[in-house]
């Protein structure tokens, strides 16, 4: 038996740590050692697997022996491997940062125990959605995470995330219906769903009826990744679910949707029939995404209006297509994977330190929260592109990736793309000028409890004198360590060094991309995988 | 060079803990780190000018280099190359950097706990600039490029209280950072054409590239807006003035002596390949005198000294700009010396504006008077270098804007006069701007100030700025080091060896243009002061700042009004658009490409279908026009049942039960749901009802075509003819759909059980809202008759009352229990045929249920449906019995049996891993039992016990949500309260 003969276990682990979770349902503290041992094996597992295909094979796992196309085959291959890697640090991350604000709040029972059961299940459901090598499974993959995500997302069950759940789940539900007619329809022509099958029959087809499969795929699949003009959902339902749901919503659905798309555009359709389309799509996803944060002032709502431009990005690489494109997108997914996690994260907790996250309300915070600074400083402007951030490395490497023998359309969407760039650095740099450089007093609506507080630090400042002038950073990190429990501050920390990792590391991490892409391109290593040809 | 530039970043990073022990004396410290790599540097610098400048990296004789990979992929190396451009230029920066950190020691007071972190951001900065002139890797530089922006945007907005330090601090990061993209795009289309991202590579193919003409004229136009922005010249040149708000040594080092130099240093580089270029004359040669003459211009309108020095600055880098930009190796000559001169000159009268600011607290020339008595010394060193900047004889501002003349002399274009008549006009302008700021700071007053507080600065405090002017005094008159340096990049371009730079050559031409300047400027600082009021002089043309600012403001209105058209908030507006798009990308399709279409048509298998068919559809309708929610729903489940029938029909049992069981538990919770909702619905087929009626019928016709289309195209066998066969020889089964379920497909069951559990968690997520579950009611706690929820509804007529007065005497007089929390339900609410029915009926329906389950491997039925009628049986004891009731009859929580359910699923499907096979491997055994005969285990029935699980614990949830907690939500009292009078009654009573 082969180690990645396991990689199921991935999938399996956190559902099966989501029965144990109800079975001790009233057991807040040992559902979340439940939930936090699997993740920790998961990650172990996942790791393992991917450095099992880092040179980059192809592994398929036939559930049950059954034999690909009859029964359902898992593909572990570099990308899907990266994606499980990614998402299970990610949401371990955010599992602390929610494990650590429950602790400080002390958990209640009740809904709150729907947590770990639920965030366990979106995870499986991730998870599955990059394994699958099946259409359908991939489907269900989708059902699963958005059925937990809908769990998730009303938490509470407030008046506001009812009303925000409900546009989540009809969109969701839409799409869903869209996917699985679009996968009826595939069956129609071709007679299997199985994706090395479909590689393989969907090229038979005349081009009509594989450009319509081809549109209703992307069509389900681009609500999911939030391309616009399918996008307009996510703004208005992400930002009120709680700060850790948004978090790992933020990090990880709309991924699996970008993943599908590169899945399908590079193993069932590839020859580009709809890039020149993607092309234009990709730079308005961008542009009007990102008009959309400048005009909030909401913090986390502005942050889904970036995560929603961000995925033009993603978009423009699968639209440019060729080895380094789609290279350049991997890694790309995987740096925005982590900066939006980290930034919804810190997000949550500028709410938790200063009471809200509107950026009318706030003010010194710079003065007043210094750890804080730093965890929103760098991947602010590590999403803001500059370098040599991730960002930066990636927005280059698709902008490279473009610029070789380019038309005019693509240096037009290439000229998109730097203006995102740009207007995300303004919107992220006002955000920052407001909420940590301007004084509280100086708000909008001033929130007199910072205004107090920062009164208080100036004062310990000004007593501390020429002798010890660092009494009142002293008293600010007090305030600080109050508000915000460690165990936050190190979770978002610790995504932060994350994304700093993807740059220094960014030689073999792209290297691998890149073994990655050719890899999709070539599709002969997956169909031969699945197909044991 | 990478030990200067980690030693720079290490020192950064411990500057927080120096100054935390040192207080500002720390700056002394922090200054020996750029001080050591200047000293060596000077070490290294025989060596880089003995290299042969033209030759590739790795080369014997080439300049020192270093190479690094970094992102092989992208052709991103850290690669650094010291040739002479870039030592000199790194010389200004450690030097300068050394001297400005030694003078931030006494410029800081010791109770600023900032300072830092300022200090961590200037080293910093210090280190950025260091790789950015040594990179050999244009996308290093420009990584070095935005890291200088934003160390240059934390240092404007030191003073982070005041909206102007913001401000100006976001204008200057604004622009230079749109500069650096614009540059970058320069940089992607200049690099696909070289094939290479290595400077020296880039420009030794620079022949080649030119001769691709438009191509290469656009990305060096590109990459020439990026310098013009980092180095404010027109049109951005007004974010440097803004960044006057930083404080004063931040404006000697980034803002004269080393970030604004990176424009500079940019153009340097590029001038000798790609001077040819069609853009490259008017954007250097003209943008740079251009701004020369506006800086100079507006330097003479102000103030206060530092925006004096700044407009100054603003005019002096044009000028090195358009010199580099001649492109000629004598330019080069002349432009290289007059950046350092530039450099010397810029930081001492920048950190005489600290000290004066400092020490009298104004900067204002309007209220400075008599300090060159008050500090002596200060005003012999700012004298000194306010004359360089004016370009007096014997100093090095002299020495080098005589080999600028000189250079631009020989100059053999047809627009060299006219250059050459700017530069005198500018150099004119720079003599009467450095009177300004000389007796402005340092002179005495005619009219009346008011006296200051002034104490001299200390001698320490003045080391930095004397150090400096010395240089520029002894420069001047031995400028020899400097010829050295500037011949040698000279040299490397084809420049003469006989170039030297003197202190006095003689009456030629060049010294006459001087004498012209000089004089002019004379009288333009007279005109100046015969004009001065005091005021600030109007502008008269709408200002590069305006435009900026009106641009943002068009931005933000133009955000807010897309946004506010796009994002409606409206959930029928998002699901039109992706509708709309859905309707019309396959329809485009359809047009234009052709689609197969089926040659033989069948109307249905059998006619019952047509009726089935037209039933479902007027459900559809009705169900859309029906007035109250409850007919909408009972219609919605006619077109489910209308599926069953023609499951049935087609000869699928299998999927005509469990689409008949899930049919029936979906109408069961919704009822109950609505129990909670308003009856009515609003209708009426208003304009925009019929918009989407339309959508939804041409939506519908594209499917049905797409859906014809398809079938109509296929060629191939499906994969499902094999399953029968499979099923039976490997699934062990005779059922191929209960096979598919629970063995073929099984990952896919496997993953759909976790929905069916995620969505009990949802539902009851959302009932309970934050309120928890409760404990489990005993029958015996509750009062007989106390159950009331959903009575009232009966109304009270005369009728009713009648039947009340029997049903109440039944209760009362009945002692029979049929169930076990009946008679806790008030009278109007039992039906004692319905209690006896379901005493009869339950376990017989759970027996079916089991029976189900364990046959279905071979006969309709399995998990699912077994779940789902064990499920039914459960709904008819709480229809019958109440909340109660459903309580009594299923002692265990749904979360045990979900749970349950899913671990049960979960181990099956890992257990074969153990014996080495795939997951979710079936085995099965045969054996022979008494009674039964001979009989077949088959391991997948495991996993289907864990589907019944889940599917009942679903029901259960359901029905408790839905059913128990909206019942406790209508007998009038709120949960939270029903909860704790059932805690106080249950004292004493354990779980």
């Amino acid at each position: 038996m082969n180690f990645l003969d396991l990689a199921p276990l991935a999938v399996v682990l956190p559902i099966f740590g989501a029965g144990a979770a109800f079975l001790v349902r009233r057991r807040i503290k040992l559902q979340r050692l439940i939930t936090i041992g699997i993740l920790c094996v998961t990650l172990v597992l996942e790791a393992g697997m991917l450095a099992a295909v880092w040179g980059g094979e192809s592994y398929a796992v036939h559930i049950g022996g059954w034999q690909s196309p009859w029964g359902i085959s898992l593909m572990v291959d570099g990308f899907s491997a990266f994606m499980l890697l990614i998402s299970t640090v990610v949401s371990l991350a955010v599992l602390f940062y929610a494990t650590s604000q429950g602790l400080a709040d002390g958990d209640e029972p009740g809904p709150v125990s729907v947590f770990h059961p639920a965030y366990l299940i979106l995870l499986a459901g991730v998870s599955n959605a990059f394994l699958a090598a099946d259409l359908f499974n991939l489907y269900v993959g989708f059902e699963i995470l958005l059925t937990a995500s809908y769990v998730l997302l009303t938490l509470g069950a407030t008046a506001e995330r009812i009303r925000a759940g409900t546009t989540y789940v009809v969109v969701s539900v839409v799409s869903s219906v869209i996917f699985l007619m679009g996968i009826a329809m595939t069956y129609a022509a071709t007679g299997t769903v199985n994706m090395a099958d479909l590689a393989v029959k969907l090229p038979q087809l005349d081009t009509g009826p594989q450009l319509i499969l081809h549109v209703l795929l992307l069509i389900a699949f681009g609500i999911k990744a939030a391309v616009f003009p399918l996008s307009l959902w996510l703004p208005d339902s992400y930002p009120t679910a709680p700060a850790p749901v948004t978090a790992v919503f933020a990090g990880l659905l709309t991924k699996v949707g970008v993943y599908a798309i590169v899945r399908t555009e590079t193993l069932l359709f590839p020859g580009g029939a709809v890039n020149a389309g993607l092309l234009v799509v990709a730079a308005l996803t961008m542009v009007i995404g990102i008009l959309g944060a400048i005009a909030q002032t909401d913090f986390k709502r502005m942050l889904s209006f970036t995560l929603t431009s961000h995925i033009g990005y993603l978009i423009f690489g699968v639209a440019v297509g060729g080895e380094l494109a789609i290279a350049a997108t991997i890694y790309y997914v995987g740096h925005h994977i982590i900066v939006q996690t980290s930034l919804f994260m810190v997000a949550g907790l500028i709410e938790r330190r200063a009471g809200s996250a509107n950026v009318t309300r706030l003010g010194s915070l710079a003065k007043l929260s210094p750890a804080l600074s730093l965890l929103f400083f760098i991947p602010a402007i590590n999403l803001g592109g500059i370098p040599p951030f991730s960002g930066f490395l990636g927005k280059f490497g698709l902008l490279h990736a473009a610029a070789q023998d380019a038309d005019a359309l693509t240096w037009v969407v290439i000229g998109a793309g730097l203006l995102t760039s740009l207007l995300t650095l303004l919107a992220i740099i006002r955000v920052w000028a407001r909420m940590f450089w301007r004084r509280a007093a100086d708000a909008e609506i001033p929130n007199p409890e910072l205004v107090d507080e920062a009164a208080k630090v100036a004062d310990q400042t000004a007593a501390g004198g020429a002798q010890a002038p660092h009494l009142g950073l002293k008293l600010a990190r007090e305030l600080e360590a109050a508000a915000l429990p460690w165990g936050m501050r190190y979770a978002t920390g610790s995504l932060v060094v994350a994304g700093i990792a993807l740059t220094v590391f960014a030689g073999p991490i792209f290297e691998f991309c890149q073994r990655v892409a050719a890899q999709l391109i070539a599709h002969e290593p997956y169909i031969n995988a699945i197909l044991n040809y | 060079m990478l030990i200067i530039l980690s030693a720079l970043f290490a020192t950064a990073l411990l500057c927080p803990l120096l100054f935390r022990v040192l207080k500002r004396n720390a700056f002394y410290v922090v200054a020996v780190v750029p001080a050591m790599g200047f000293i060596w540097l000077l070490t290294k610098l025989p060596a880089v000018l003995a290299s042969d400048q033209s030759l590739a990296s790795g080369a014997p004789n080439a300049p020192p280099s270093i190479s690094i990979d970094w992102i092989p992929g992208l052709n991103i190396g850290l690669n650094f190359r010291m040739d002479t451009l870039s030592a000199t230029i790194l010389l200004l920066i450690l030097g300068v950097g050394a001297l400005v950190l030694f003078y931030c020691a006494r410029y800081f007071k010791n109770d600023d706990p900032q300072i830092g972190g300022f200090a961590a951001k200037m080293v910093a900065f210090a280190g950025a600039m260091t790789g950015l002139v040594t990179a050999d890797d244009v996308i290093v530089m420009f990584i070095f490029w935005e890291i200088t922006s934003v160390l240059s945007y934390l240092l404007i907005g030191f003073s982070q209280a005041l909206i102007t330090a913001r401000r100006s601090a976001m204008t200057a990061l604004i622009i230079t950072t749109f500069g650096g993209l614009v540059m970058l795009a320069g940089i992607l289309m200049l690099g696909a054409s070289a094939g290479s991202y290595q400077l020296s590579e880039i420009l030794a193919a620079s022949g080649q590239l030119v001769e691709l003409g438009a191509s290469t004229d656009v990305a060096v136009a590109l990459i020439i807006v990026g310098a013009l922005s980092k180095s404010a010249l027109v049109p951005f040149h007004f974010w440097l003035p803004g960044a006057m708000a930083a404080p004063t040594p931040v404006s000697a080092y980034l803002h004269a002596a080393a970030m604004v130099k990176a424009g500079v240093y940019l153009i340097a580089r590029l001038a000798p390949g790609f001077a040819e270029t069609s853009l490259w004359v008017p954007m250097t040669v003209g943008i740079g005198l251009a701004t020369m003459l506006i800086g100079g211009f507006r330097a003479l309108k102000q103030y206060d000294l530092k925006l004096i020095l700044a407009f100054g600055t603003v005019s002096q880098l044009g000028f090195i700009i358009a010199i580099f930009g001649l492109g000629t190796p004598d330019a080069a000559f002349a432009a290289l010396a007059l950046t350092l001169a530039h450099g010397l000159f810029k930081a001492t009268l920048f950190l005489s504006v600290g000290i004066i600011d400092h020490n009298t607290g104004t900067r204002d020339i309007r209220k400075l008077t008599g300090l060159r008595r008050a500090m002596p010394i200060l005003t012999t060193a700012a004298g000194i270098a306010a004359a360089s900047m004016a370009g007096l004889p014997l100093l090095l501002g002299f020495v080098a804007k005589e080999a600028v003349y000189e250079s631009a002399l020989h100059l053999d274009a047809a627009w060299g006069p006219f250059a050459l008549a700017a530069m005198v006009l500018g150099a004119a302008l720079t003599m009467a701007y450095s009177l300004r700021f000389f007796f402005g700071a340092f002179g005495v007053k005619k009219y009346k100030v008011d006296p200051l507080a002034c104490k001299p600065p200390t001698l320490i405090f003045l080391t930095p700025l004397l150090v400096l002017s010395t240089l520029t005094l002894v420069f001047g008159l031995f400028p020899y080091p400097v010829e050295l340096l500037s011949k040698h990049w000279s040299e490397a371009q084809g420049g003469a060896p006989d170039m030297h730079l003197a202190a006095f050559a003689g009456f030629n031409a060049a010294l006459g243009l001087s004498a012209i300047s000089v004089g002019v400027g004379l009288f333009f600082y007279w005109i100046r002061r015969r004009t001065d009021t005091g005021a600030p002089l109007r502008r008269m043309v709408t200002s590069a700042e305006e435009l900026y600012r009106m641009s943002v403001n068009v931005l933000d209105m133009a955000a807010i009004w897309i946004t506010g058209r796009t994002q409606r908030g409206s959930l029928s507006f998002y699901l039109g658009v992706i509708l709309s798009v859905v309707l019309i990308l396959p329809l485009g399709i359809a047009l234009a490409v052709e689609t197969p279409w089926p040659s033989n048509w069948v109307v249905a298998d059998h006619p019952a279908q047509i009726i089935i068919g037209a039933i479902i559809i007027a459900g559809c309708v009705i169900s859309i026009a029906a007035p109250k929610r409850f007919m909408a729903v009972l219609m919605v489940s006619v077109t489910g049942y209308g599926m069953v029938a023609i499951f049935a029909l087609q000869g699928a049992p299998d999927l005509a039960l469990t689409q008949l069981l899930v049919e029936t538990i979906v109408l069961v919770s919704f009822v109950l749901a609505l129990r909670a909702l308003p009856k009515r619905l609003w209708v009426g087929l208003t304009r925009i009802k019929w918009g989407r009626a339309l959508l939804a019928i041409a939506l519908a016709v594209m499917v049905v075509y797409i859906a014809i289309a398809m079938m109509a195209s296929r060629e191939q066998a499906p994969i499902s003819l094999q399953w029968p066969e499979l099923a039976y020889y490997e699934g062990f089964g005779k059922n191929i759909v209960n096979v598919a379920l629970v063995d073929m497909r099984v990952w896919d069951t496997f993953g759909e059980i976790t929905v069916l559990a995620a969505a009990a968690t949802g539902v009851a997520s959302l009932i309970f809202a934050g309120r928890g579950f409760g404990r489990r009611v005993r029958a015996h706690q509750v009062a007989p008759g106390s159950i009331d929820s959903g009575s009232e509804a009966m109304g009270a007529t005369a009728e009713k009352e009648v039947e009340l007065r029997i049903a109440r005497r039944f209760a009362v007089s009945s002692n029979q229990d049929w169930l076990m929390a009946g008679n806790t339900l008030v009278a109007e609410r039992r039906s004692i045929i319905f209690e006896v029915v379901t005493r009869l009926m339950f376990h017989t329906v759970l027996i079916m249920s089991v029976y189900t389950l364990l046959a279905g491997h071979n006969t309709p039925g399995g998990g699912f449906a077994g779940g789902l009628i064990a499920g039914l049986a459960l709904t008819i004891r709480y229809l019958a019995g109440g909340r109660i009731e459903l309580s009594e009859s299923m002692r265990i929580a749904p979360g045990m049996l979900i749970g349950g359910g899913i671990a049960l699923a979960g181990l099956s499907g890992i257990m074969p891993l153990f014996a080495g096979d795939e997951i979710f491997t079936t085995y099965a055994w045969e054996f022979w039992l008494p009674v039964f005969g001979e009989h077949k285990f088959v391991t997948s029935t495991i996993f289907d016990i864990g589907v019944y699980l889940v599917v009942l614990g679903l029901v259960q949830d359901v029905l408790r949500s839905l059913g128990s907690e909206i019942d406790l939500l209508s007998e009038g009292r709120s949960p939270i309260e029903q909860h704790d009078t059932i805690q106080a009654s249950q004292t004493g009573v354990g779980r």
